[in-house]
C-alpha cells in the first residue's frame, strides 16, 4: 500500500475516524487500533514477512526486560548482545548475504580460485532496514541506562510498527516516541490542519517532481553510453530532485499521517539542497538517520574528542555504514566514502559547524556568496548521486567519464527526452516553481507549512486547491514505488 | 474534530469547485504542451469522429468489424460488399478490449449485426487502455458507459478529459467541430474504413525487434470474457482475428503459441500471420499495418472463409 495509492487514500480515513470516534476515550484502544492497522498496512506489502517484524519485535521487547531485570552487569551485556546479534544477522542475511557471498567469490576468482558460491536470491522484506534500527535504538537506550525497558507489549510494538514510519521511516527514538505513544492524546485541530498539510506538500513532491523527474533520470541512466556529456549532466541533476523529492515527500507524508494521529515525528529533511557546505547538508539530508549514527556510532567510537586520526577514521566509519546501509552494493560504498571525503577538510579545519542557521534568514534573495557555496555544495552532492544511482561502480565511471569528456559541451541529445519531449519544458517550470517554494518556506519545518496562513481562508485554499489541481495535471502517470522502500 | 471534519468537507467541495474551473481554463486557453494530463481533441486521429456519427445512422448489418487500427485499417467495407456482406467497421486507435467492450454495448442494438470480426491484436491485451479511452471520450458520446470505463481504467487523464469532455458537450462547444474526410494521408471511407494513401513499408528488412513476452493485463482479459458473453447473449456469432503484420514484428512475440492456444479457447480464431504469400515491404506502409495491396489479399483471403 503506497501512501500515494487510492487504497491509502480509503485506509487512512477508516483507520482516523474509528480512531478519534470509536477508540477516543480510551489510550489503551487507541493503540491496540494503531498496531491492528499498522499490522495491516505491512501486510498489504507481504504478509510472510509479517512475522519477522513481530519477530524482531518481540525480541527487542523481551531483551529489553531481560536487561531491565539483570542483576549483574554480565547477564545485561548478553542480552544486549543476544538482541544486537540477532537483529544484525537477520538483517545480515536478508539484505547482505548475497553480496558478501558474491563479492568474497569475485575476491577470489581474482586469485585463480573458482568458486560456486550458493546465493540466496531473497526478496528485502519491506522496511527491515528501518525497523531494525528502531529496535536497535531501544536496547542500546536502555544498556546505556537512558531509558527504562518499557513492561506494554502494545505500546512498544506501535513504537515499532507505527504505520506511518514503518517501511521508510523517520528512524525514531525510544525517547521521543515512547512517551507520545504512553501519553493520553486528544484531537487537536491546528495540528490536524497541519498534518494534512504535510501530506499534501508531500503528495507534490512525490507525483509530481520526483516521479516527473524520474522519467528522465531513468531513460538516460539507463541508457548513458549512448548520450553526451551534456545529456549525462541533465541525467544526475534529474536523479538528485527525483531522490530528494521523493524521500522527503515520503518523510512528509509520514510526518503528516502522524499528526492526525496526535504524533510528532522526528524531522526527517531541511532543505538540504539550500545547504552551503557538506556538513550543513548532512545535517539536513536524512536527518533520522545521520543522527542515528551520529549517536550511536560516532559518539561512542570517541568521536570528534581523539585526535586527527580518530576524527578521520570514525568519519569514514560513520559515512562507509551509511552507504552501506542504503544496500549492499559497492556503488553505495563509494558513495558513502566520496561524502566522508567532502566532509573531512570541514571537520579537521573545525568549520563543520559554521552554517547552523538558515540561509539568508530575513532576505528575498541569497547574497553571492552565499550562492556561490550552495551551488558548489549541490554539484558535490550531484557528483555523489552519480554512484547512489548507477548500477555499478563500471557504470558509474562511464558516466563520470563521458561527462568529463569533450562531449558535455554538445547540445543535450533530443533521444533522451523522446519519450516526453513536449513534457520536458513542463518540468523544468515546474522545477523552478518548486524551488521557489521551498526557498520561501526555507525557514520552516516543510516549504509551505507557513504560507497563507495570515491570508483570508477562501484564499488560502485557493492556493492549496491549485497545488491539487497542478498535482492532478501534472502527476506522472506511469507512478513507481518510493525509492527508499527498497532500502 | 466535528469542526476539522466540517472543515474538511467544506475544503473539498471549494477545492472541487476549483479544479473544475482550472480545468476548463486549462482545457480552452492553454497550449497542447501545457496539458499533460488532459488530452481532448476531437478527431485527431483515426477519423472516430466521423465514424461514430455514421454508427448512429446506419442498420442491419451482416458485420460489425471491431478492434484497433488493424481493424478500421485492414477491414475494407467496400471489399466486404464485393462478397455480398453489408458491414461496419467500429474499430479506433490503440482500441483494448475495455473500449471494444463499451463500443458493442452502446451500438450493437443499433447495428444489429449478424456477426462481429473483432481484430485481436495481442498488443491490445497488454495495453492499459487509457489512449484509446481518450479517443473515444472526445469522439463518442459520454454516457454512463463512458463513466464505467474511465473507473475501471483509473487513470487521471482519463478522468481529466473526461470531465472536461462533459464541460464541452454540456456547454455544446463542439457544434461547430467538422472532421474532413481526407486528413493528411489518411481517407474515411463511409462504412468506417480508413484508407491510407498508398505507401510502402520502408522499415529495412532485418531490422532487429526487442523481444517481448505477451502477458495480457487480467483487466483486459475480464473485458474479452465480457464481450464473449454478450455476443452469446445477443445470439451473434464473434469470430477472433489476427491480421497480418510484418514477419519480424509478428515474432517479436516469443510466445505466439501461447497467444493462440489463448485465443482458441475463447472463440472461433483464425490468426492470417504467415498463411498469407505477402511482402513486408510491398504489401504494408509500416511494421504492423498494411497497405492497399495487403488490405486487398488479406480482404480476399477472409471474405472467401467467411463465405464458406
Amino acid at each position: 500500500m503506497f501512501f500515494n495509492s487510492i487504497d491509502f487514500a480509503i485506509f487512512l480515513p477508516i483507520v482516523f475516524l474509528l480512531y478519534w470516534f470509536v477508540a477516543k476515550k480510551s489510550l489503551r484502544l487507541q493503540n491496540i487500533l494503531l498496531l491492528i492497522a499498522s499490522y495491516f498496512f505491512y501486510a498489504c506489502w507481504d504478509y510472510r514477512f509479517l512475522f519477522l517484524l513481530i519477530f524482531s519485535t518481540l525480541l527487542d521487547y523481551s531483551t529489553g526486560i531481560k536487561m531491565g531485570e539483570a542483576t549483574n552487569p554480565g547477564k545485561k551485556k548478553f542480552w544486549f548482545w543476544l538482541s544486537v546479534i540477532v537483529n544484525l544477522g537477520f538483517l545480515g542475511v536478508f539484505k547482505y548475504f548475497d553480496f558478501f557471498a558474491a563479492s568474497f567469490a569475485d575476491g577470489l576468482s581474482l586469485l585463480g580460485i573458482k568458486t560456486n558460491f550458493w546465493l540466496l536470491n531473497i526478496i528485502l522484506p519491506v522496511g527491515i532496514s528501518f525497523y531494525t534500527f528502531h529496535g536497535l535504538s531501544y536496547v542500546i537506550d536502555i544498556y546505556q541506562n537512558r531509558i527504562r525497558p518499557e513492561k506494554n507489549f502494545v505500546d512498544y510494538s506501535v513504537f515499532v510498527s507505527f504505520f506511518p514510519l514503518l517501511v521508510a521511516g523517520p528512524i525514531e527514538r525510544a525517547t521521543h516516541l515512547l512517551p507520545q505513544i504512553k501519553k493520553q492524546r486528544s484531537f487537536d485541530y491546528t495540528h490536524a490542519a497541519d498534518g494534512l498539510r504535510q501530506i499534501l506538500w508531500g503528495l507534490f513532491k512525490k507525483i509530481v517532481i520526483a516521479d516527473n523527474c524520474a522519467e528522465y533520470a531513468n531513460a538516460i541512466f539507463n541508457n548513458s553510453e549512448v548520450f553526451s556529456g551534456s545529456t549525462l549532466v541533465l541525467g544526475a541533476l534529474f536523479f538528485a530532485f527525483q531522490i530528494y523529492c521523493d524521500f522527503s515527500g515520503y518523510s512528509d507524508i509520514a510526518l503528516g499521517t502522524a499528526r492526525l494521529f496526535g504524533i510528532d515525528l522526528l524531522r526527517n529533511f531541511a532543505f538540504p539542497y539550500f545547504s552551503r557546505d557538506i556538513a550543513e547538508f548532512w545535517r539536513r539530508w536524512h536527518i533520522s538517520l545521520s543522527s542515528w549514527f551520529r549517536d550511536y556510532v560516532y559518539i561512542p567510537l570517541g568521536g570528534s574528542k581523539g585526535g586527527t586520526w580518530m576524527k578521520v577514521r570514525n568519519t569514514f566509519i560513520i559515512f562507509l555504514l551509511s552507504g552501506f546501509w542504503h544496500g549492499a552494493n559497492w556503488t553505495f560504498i563509494i558513495w558513502g566514502a566520496l561524502n566522508a571525503l567532502y566532509f573531512l577538510p570541514s571537520l579537521l579545519l573545525n568549520k563543520n559547524r559554521n552554517n547552523l542557521d538558515t540561509v539568508a534568514v530575513g532576505r528575498l534573495l541569497p547574497s553571492i556568496k552565499d550562492l556561490l557555496n550552495i551551488t558548489i555544495t549541490f554539484g558535490l552532492t550531484l557528483f555523489a548521486w552519480i554512484f547512489f544511482r548507477a548500477e555499478n561502480v563500471h557504470h558509474a565511471v562511464q558516466y563520470i567519464s563521458e561527462i568529463f569528456s569533450g562531449s558535455l559541451f554538445n547540445l543535450p541529445e533530443k533521444e533522451a527526452f523522446a519519450e516526453s519531449e513536449n513534457n520536458f519544458f513542463i518540468i523544468l517550470l515546474l522545477l523552478v516553481l518548486f524551488i521557489t517554494i521551498e526557498w520561501i518556506g526555507r525557514a520552516q519545518e516543510y516549504a509551505i507549512a507557513h504560507i497563507g496562513l495570515k491570508w483570508p481562508r477562501m484564499l488560502r485554499w485557493g492556493f492549496y486547491s491549485i497545488i491539487v489541481f497542478l498535482m492532478a495535471m501534472y502527476m506522472s502517470t506511469s507512478g513507481s514505488a518510493f525509492i527508499y522502500f527498497q532500502f | 474534530m466535528k469542526k476539522f471534519l466540517k472543515q474538511f468537507l467544506v475544503f473539498i467541495f471549494y477545492a472541487t469547485a476549483v479544479y473544475l474551473v482550472l480545468l476548463v481554463i486549462w482545457g480552452e486557453f492553454m497550449p497542447n504542451m501545457y496539458k499533460k494530463n488532459l488530452n481532448y481533441s476531437p478527431g485527431s486521429y483515426g477519423h472516430m469522429y466521423s465514424r461514430i456519427r455514421e454508427a448512429e445512422k446506419v442498420t442491419n448489418m451482416d458485420i460489425v468489424f471491431i478492434g484497433s487500427s488493424h481493424a478500421y485499417r485492414g477491414f475494407d467495407t467496400r471489399i466486404a460488399e464485393e462478397y455480398g456482406f453489408k458491414s461496419f467497421n467500429l474499430g479506433s486507435s490503440a482500441q483494448t478490449p475495455v473500449q471494444t467492450k463499451l463500443l458493442l454495448e452502446e451500438y450493437l442494438d443499433k447495428l444489429k449485426p449478424k456477426m462481429i470480426v473483432y481484430e485481436v491484436y495481442p498488443y491490445t491485451l497488454m495495453n492499459d487502455g487509457v489512449e484509446s479511452s481518450l479517443d473515444i471520450i472526445a469522439n463518442g458520446n459520454i454516457n454512463h458507459e463512458v463513466l464505467n470505463m474511465a473507473f475501471s481504467l483509473n487513470n487521471i487523464k482519463t478522468y481529466n478529459s473526461l470531465l472536461y469532455g462533459y464541460y464541452r458537450v454540456l456547454f455544446n462547444r463542439n457544434k461547430d467541430f467538422e472532421e474532413n474526410t481526407v486528413i493528411g494521408n489518411d481517407t474515411y471511407i463511409p462504412g468506417g474504413f480508413v484508407e491510407k494513401k498508398m505507401a510502402y513499408n520502408q522499415t529495412p528488412s532485418g531490422t532487429e525487434v526487442k523481444e517481448t513476452e505477451w502477458i495480457p493485463i487480467h483487466y483486459q482479459v475480464a473485458a474479452l470474457d465480457k464481450i464473449i458473453g454478450l455476443a452469446k447473449e445477443k445470439g451473434i456469432k464473434l469470430v477472433l482475428v489476427q491480421s497480418p503484420v510484418t514477419k519480424a514484428e509478428f515474432k517479436k512475440y516469443i510466445n505466439n503459441d501461447a497467444i493462440d492456444s489463448f485465443y482458441s479457447a475463447k472463440a472461433v480464431y483464425y490468426n492470417f500471420n504467415q498463411s498469407l504469400a505477402l511482402s513486408d515491404s510491398t504489401d504494408f506502409y509500416n511494421s504492423d499495418h498494411l497497405n492497399q495491396n495487403g488490405v486487398r489479399i488479406f480482404n480476399n483471403a477472409f471474405f472467401h472463409i467467411i463465405k464458406k
